[in-house]
């Protein structure tokens, strides 16, 4: 495996979530985008019998991709070559029984508890931006064992306390607080994983910074939250894309670079040193591309 | 049972005995031809004030000939159960047919927020599975149904949910209220003419909707014959006796796909999103609904022949969704 010279942050992000995957655990997500596409990206190289559910009951689909626009689910690529055809309310069942190991969203605003917002940024009875609401998210944050969420690596997005909780973390962060709320017991939001960093939760159910990528530092990645996390006692370095892994991704999964042509690119200078390239990349980081 | 806490959000009030006495009197059990216009069925069996379910969405299997008919009769004061839903509530709330929205999830965009702003709409929050769950309550005659999600969040407060001491384990136990619509828009593959009605593939609460409704108007890619549906009784999706109207409707989901048979006109289905996220719902209903007297027409004028063609070249998986 050789190390990649050139990659955009959002193909990094992906290799970082897809090198997480275990072998023969369940992954429910929304459908498409980049949790899509760290899936199935561990299934052709790590983890082959990683199963991908989606949230219109899809199990185990082997989708044939691209798909046209926003037809990620309820579509017959989507569900192509699946084991099973279900509907919301089985997949929900499954899920409420314990079969679902780890959910992956990507998240417009997530709090020092892990907690998500897509709802409405202001104040709910007031002033606020309204947005589409918890989806599918607020059952795969609640009924997963683990869940892993994605977003950007900017100050609005890591907020003290999100302006409204669409879907649970660790809600006001006090022990049992999610059992107190009826949430199956052990269930937890697991990692945050970000273009420029990785996140754990410590044992006071707090978000804890684990490791960074090496194209920024420490303090970058601190610069762009709203409050500072716990940290790790020592922090890691993110493992950047793979030549093979690139190739899959650009290849196979994302031929059109509809997911991972988002966000800045990244050089392995001669020296060594991962830096931002110049010019080339671009795209707009503020726009969730998760359809 | 002890409430431990409750959602401060208004709620169709669940009444299960309402609700046989209604499937009793206005359900027939007789084979009867239900076939009819799409603009019959959303005459008869949509009325201002009702609570109105769709399956799937818009621009995926969804009941989109219906829901254009439904703003074109510009239908009033609806409430929406906004579950898995991209366009189809913008489009509702855009046209004027909305005064309630159950939310699960929905395209946000400029019409919405200003109708919620302006307080033309109220907004009451659950999620997809919530909503789904609601549904599957009614359609097995509970007046409540137990839920393992949605304890915790803000939507809680705004909705229905109330937590409870479940009276067997003794631990916090979230309950949502069962969800009997006044009516609900399914768009199936193959139906006969009495409402016996297959689905292939993946869907949102097709069967449940069905069962959970007063009034159930399906939507077909195809009629086919009940000597069909005899002929392989295990693919029949949904029954015919809670069926009460069904209509011929080929290309019925356009702009959306219908697994099988065609794919999405993407053209199209960028059209709408962006009509819908930039606020220009209007230009959008003008051109796609309110010049046009039917679906037949929409066909003919704005899409052709040679364009249904092409959607249905680009739809090559088959697998599955052919008997």
């Amino acid at each position: 495996m050789t190390q990649a010279t050139h990659f955009s942050e959002r193909e990094h992000q992906i290799c970082a979530v897809a090198h997480m995957v275990e072998d023969a655990r369940t992954y429910w997500v929304t459908g498409g985008g980049s949790p899509m596409a760290a899936i199935l990206l561990a299934k052709k190289l790590y983890a082959p019998d990683a199963v991908y559910v989606t949230e219109d009951g899809v199990l185990g689909a082997e989708p044939a991709l691209p798909f046209d626009p926003i037809m990620n689910m309820v579509s017959s690529r989507a569900g192509y070559r699946a084991l099973q055809w279900g509907t919301m309310n089985t997949v929900g069942f499954h899920a409420q029984i314990g079969l679902m190991d780890y959910g992956i969203l990507n998240t417009l605003q997530v709090d020092q508890w892990g907690n998500i917002n897509s709802t409405a940024v202001g104040d709910y009875e007031g002033e606020h931006r309204r947005f589409g609401g918890p989806g599918g998210a607020d059952s795969i944050a609640s009924l997963c064992w683990r869940t892993i969420l994605l977003t950007d690596q900017q100050k609005r997005k890591f907020v003290p306390r999100v302006d409204f909780i669409s879907s649970p973390g660790f809600l006001d962060g006090s022990p049992g607080a999610r059992e107190k709320a009826g949430l199956p017991r052990g269930t937890r939001p697991w990692r945050v994983v970000t273009p420029w960093s990785i996140f754990d939760y410590d044992d006071n159910r707090r978000l804890r910074l684990t490791a960074v990528s090496p194209f920024v530092t420490v303090e970058q990645v601190l610069a762009e939250m709203s409050f500072e996390p716990a940290m790790a006692p020592e922090i890691g370095v993110v493992e950047t894309p793979t030549e093979e892994e690139l190739l899959v991704l650009r290849t196979e999964l994302d031929t059109r670079g509809q997911i991972t042509d988002v966000g800045r690119w990244i050089e392995l200078r001669d020296d060594g040193k991962y830096v931002f390239a110049e010019a080339g990349g671009g795209g707009d980081t503020a726009l969730p591309r998760s359809w | 049972m002890r409430i431990l806490s409750e959602g401060q959000g208004e709620y169709l009030k669940p009444d299960p005995d309402g609700y046989r006495e209604w499937v009793r009197d206005h359900k027939s059990r007789a084979m009867v031809s239900k076939l009819m216009s799409e603009k019959d069925a959303v005459q008869k069996f949509v009325q201002d004030g009702d609570y109105l379910v769709y399956e799937c969405t818009y621009l995926q299997r969804g009941p989109s000939s219906l829901i254009r008919e439904v703003i074109r009769q510009r239908k009033k004061d609806l409430w929406l159960g906004a579950k898995f839903t991209w366009v189809s509530a913008a489009l509702l709330v855009g046209g004027g047919c909305v005064s309630k929205l159950d939310v699960g999830f929905f395209l946000f965009g400029p019409v919405v927020e200003a109708a919620i702003r302006e307080g033309r709409v109220k907004a009451y929050e659950y999620s997809n599975v919530v909503m789904t769950n609601r549904i599957m309550a009614g359609a097995m005659g509970l007046p409540f149904i137990a839920v393992r999600s949605f304890g915790g969040t803000d939507g809680f407060k705004y909705s229905g949910a109330k937590i409870i001491e479940d009276p067997y384990t003794g631990q916090p136990t979230v309950v949502v209220p069962a969800l009997n619509p006044d009516v609900a828009l399914i768009h199936v593959h193959q139906a006969d003419i009495y409402g016996n009605a297959r689905v292939f593939g993946t869907g949102i609460s097709h069967s449940e909707a069905a069962l959970a409704s007063k009034k159930v108007i399906i939507s077909a890619e195809e009629i086919i014959d009940t000597e069909e549906i005899r002929r392989d009784p295990g693919r029949t999706t949904i029954p015919y006796y809670v069926v009460d109207a069904v209509v011929n409707a080929p290309f019925g989901a356009l702009p959306g796909t219908v697994q099988g048979y065609y794919a999405s006109d993407t053209p199209h289905v960028i059209e709408v999103v962006g009509s819908v996220m930039r606020g220009l719902v209007d230009a959008y209903l003008e051109r796609w609904v309110y010049s046009l007297e039917s679906q037949q027409e929409l066909l003919e004028k704005r899409m052709g022949v040679a364009k249904l063609l092409e959607l249905q070249q680009r739809e090559t998986i088959k697998e599955g969704y052919r008997p």
